[in-house]
């Protein structure tokens, strides 16, 4: 078994110190430094000097902890711990030159009493500061839970604490007066340290340690308090002002004092068992501080409790109102807020009702305009169909074909209107049914044959067999009658307008060319809106509505279909359209 | 024996077409200008056809159908409506309330003389 030698070893200890955390170290050499402090001889000038080191050690232990993990902006609070304990530092120091130069303490009061009761003011502050970084202090509730608290403690300490004194032999007023102002310093310290104890800040490791350090230091305060004729240096209770400082010291080397400011949002709900326990033992203050005294046969202060007791009832019961306005409140938004629901609820009904009925009269307005437009086109078709017969002169007949054409084309605009009224309000719905489009294309391009041979147009038809496609026959014949139509009437004289039908890939596909006037890039783009006229259409005088191509670009959106236009200006468009096969 | 048919358009005009082209074809026809003459018209007369437009003031084509229809003697006329109104939903709703055959108007002469016949021919 080899041991390592001793020049390896003290690097590794050194090491190992330097990579332990400043705060635990100083916390473990501040317990052997308290041990050592008894160790000495009790009430002996070395031990009044080597507390005050300890003092300062750890006074100057925060000050570098502040300086190295704060930036500039922020050290404000622990520079106020800092020289809030050099305050009792010097205050200790003082002593202790009385006791090793002149072998007796200081007159009281002294200017030692000016470093201690400064620097409990300062403590305070710094608390205070951090207790308002956190936030939340501001608030009615807040506050009011705060004046609760001080209601309280201050009755304790008065009547257990401060009072006293003016019942005890005591040297002059000043020195009385002096003494008294202790314990009522240390009530600001024990509402600090309760704010922090329920307030919402995250439980970082510094945190702690500095509601420790408070603790001790608010406990030696009351134990001396209660033995202020007994107490002697070396007492058993310094070392809990040591051990106060030199958490304190620990809390401020530690690196997460960085964030000891910052709010746990974990906490925000307010109402924390720890808050509700805190305000109970403060609002409890009166009737316990009675119990006690009279269990201890103590003198009995009827009115300092009485008027405590009123204090805190009378702030219990503002924090009480301010809990049932607020219960109030949100039961009157409730109210409120259910109220307008079911008004908007019935308003909804009532406007889903008048869509139905909207809709109904607008079925019955197209409907009837339809109608009237029919009616009187019957008469007018019918008339000039009997004419036609009866008509012998060649002209005459002439003029009379020309008029049946127009009602014809009258008609024709009349249904197409309709039809695109009725698709402005809602979907196309289809009766679908198996169709073979090979007999659909026959049929609409041999419909179309007499208006192509007069404008002078040769059509061509290539259709394979393609798989049947789901649809409306009567409406798939519309689109093809439309597409054809549209072909011939923007092919001039000598051109030829191609239909055919092939498929892949799951669709059937319907190819409709001309060899037309065609249309310019900018236009292709508007070309399926309604009522959209291309320039060169109406340069050309063709006739037209503008809404076969919206009509149809519809029927092939129905049918799951899409519908695009190939063209190149003078020399031709070609429509596609692909429709997809039955399942 | 040629056939009855009654004709009842609120129209005038495509009354006496509808009259003038059944007559040219060969059919006896009765007239009537609105729905309960039309009724009143079937009980007299009896025909074997009636071409009936679907508005018309008083009593509707529909009416008129019903009433043809819930009548045992009149329940086998044949009925053609013939009406400006061309939806689907209104074409659906004339078969489904019992008509023989639904015409768009405006309709060619041909069509409706060619759907009369063969409604009148013997099975």
């Amino acid at each position: 078994m080899t041991t390592p030698s001793l020049s390896e070893a003290v690097p590794a200890v050194t090491s190992r110190l330097r990579a332990a955390p400043a705060a635990w170290t100083f916390l473990g050499a501040g317990a052997v430094a308290i041990l050592v402090y008894f160790l000495l001889p009790a009430h002996s000038d070395v031990q009044s000097i080597y507390y005050v080191a300890i003092g300062a050690a750890s006074v100057a232990a925060i000050y570098v902890g502040a300086t190295r993990n704060l930036p500039p902006g922020e050290r404000l609070p622990w520079r106020l711990f800092a020289f809030g304990l050099l305050g009792q530092v010097a205050g200790d120091a003082i002593f202790a030159f009385y006791e090793v130069e002149l072998n007796r303490e200081p007159a009281s009061p002294s200017v030692a009493d000016v470093f201690y009761l400064g620097g409990y003011l300062l403590l305070a502050a710094g608390v205070f500061l951090v207790l308002r970084r956190l936030g939340g202090q501001t608030s009615r509730t807040a506050i009011l839970d705060t004046l609760l608290l001080f209601a309280g403690v201050a009755l304790v300490q008065w009547i257990f604490f401060i009072d006293p004194y003016n019942h005890m032999p005591f040297g002059t007023e000043a020195e009385r007066l002096v003494a008294m102002a202790y314990p009522a310093v240390d009530v600001l310290l024990l509402v600090g340290f309760a704010q922090l104890l329920v307030g919402p800040g995250g439980r970082t490791t510094a945190y702690r340690l500095l509601l420790v350090s408070l603790g001790l230091w608010i406990v030696a305060d009351e134990i001396y308090g209660l033995n202020v004729d007994s107490y002697q240096g070396g007492d058993w209770v310094d070392a809990l002002w040591l051990g106060s400082y030199v958490v304190w010291a620990a809390a401020a080397l530690d690196p997460s004092m960085a964030r000891i400011a910052q709010p746990d949002r974990r906490r925000l709900p307010r109402l924390s068992a720890a808050r509700l326990t805190v305000l109970a033992a403060a609002s409890l203050a009166a009737p316990v501080t009675l119990l006690i005294e009279r269990a201890a046969h103590h003198r009995v202060h009827a009115y300092v409790i009485a008027l405590g007791g009123a204090v805190l009832a009378a702030i219990v019961l503002a924090r009480l109102a301010g809990l049932v306005r607020a219960v109030e409140h949100a039961g009157l938004a409730e109210r409120l807020a259910r109220r307008e629901a079911e008004q908007a609820q019935q308003l909804l009904k009532y406007q889903n009702q008048q869509l139905v009925e909207l809709d109904k009269l607008k079925d019955e307005f197209v409907s009837s305009i339809s109608h009237e437009l029919r009616t009187p086109l019957t008469s007018i078709s019918g008339y000039v169909e009997l004419l036609l017969e009866e008509e012998e002169s060649a002209d005459k007949r002439g003029h009379l074909a020309i008029i049946d054409r127009n009602a014809d084309r009258l008609l024709a605009l009349v249904s197409d209107m309709l039809f695109a009224a009725r698709l402005q309000y809602g979907r196309l719905e289809l009766e679908r049914q198996s169709v073979d489009l090979r007999e659909l294309v026959m049929h609409s391009v041999d419909a179309a044959r007499p208006r192509a041979a007069a404008a002078a147009v040769t059509l061509h038809v290539d259709v394979a067999e393609v798989p049947a496609v789901l649809g409306e026959p009567g409406r798939l014949a519309q689109l093809l009658d439309n597409l054809v139509s549209n072909a011939i009437k923007f092919t001039p004289g000598g051109g030829r307008v191609a239909v055919s039908l092939s498929a892949h890939d799951g669709t059937v596909c319907i190819q409709v060319s001309d060899t037309g006037i065609g249309i310019t890039d900018v236009e292709r783009q508007r070309l399926f809106e309604r009522f959209f006229r291309s320039q060169s259409a109406l340069e050309a005088q063709i006739q037209g509505t503008g809404l076969g191509l919206y009509i149809s670009k519809a029927i092939v959106e129905a049918h799951g279909g899409r519908i695009g236009v190939e063209s190149e200006p003078g020399a031709g468009t070609t429509f596609v359209v692909e429709l997809p096969v039955a399942q | 024996m040629t056939e009855l048919v009654l004709c009842a358009d609120d129209d005038e005009d495509i009354l006496a077409l509808v009259t003038l082209r059944l007559r040219r074809a060969g059919f006896d026809v009765v007239t009537a200008a609105d729905g309960e003459e039309a009724v009143r018209v079937a009980r007299e007369r009896r025909p074997a056809l009636a071409v009936l437009d679907v508005m018309m003031p008083k009593q509707t084509g529909y009416e008129v159908l019903a009433a043809l229809r819930d009548d045992e003697t009149l329940r086998e006329v044949k009925v053609i409506l013939l009406s400006a109104r061309v939806q689907e939903s209104d074409v659906a709703r004339g078969i489904d309330a019992g008509a023989d055959a639904y015409l768009p108007k405006p309709f060619k002469a041909q069509e409706l003389v060619a759907k009369v016949e063969e409604l009148l021919a013997p099975t």
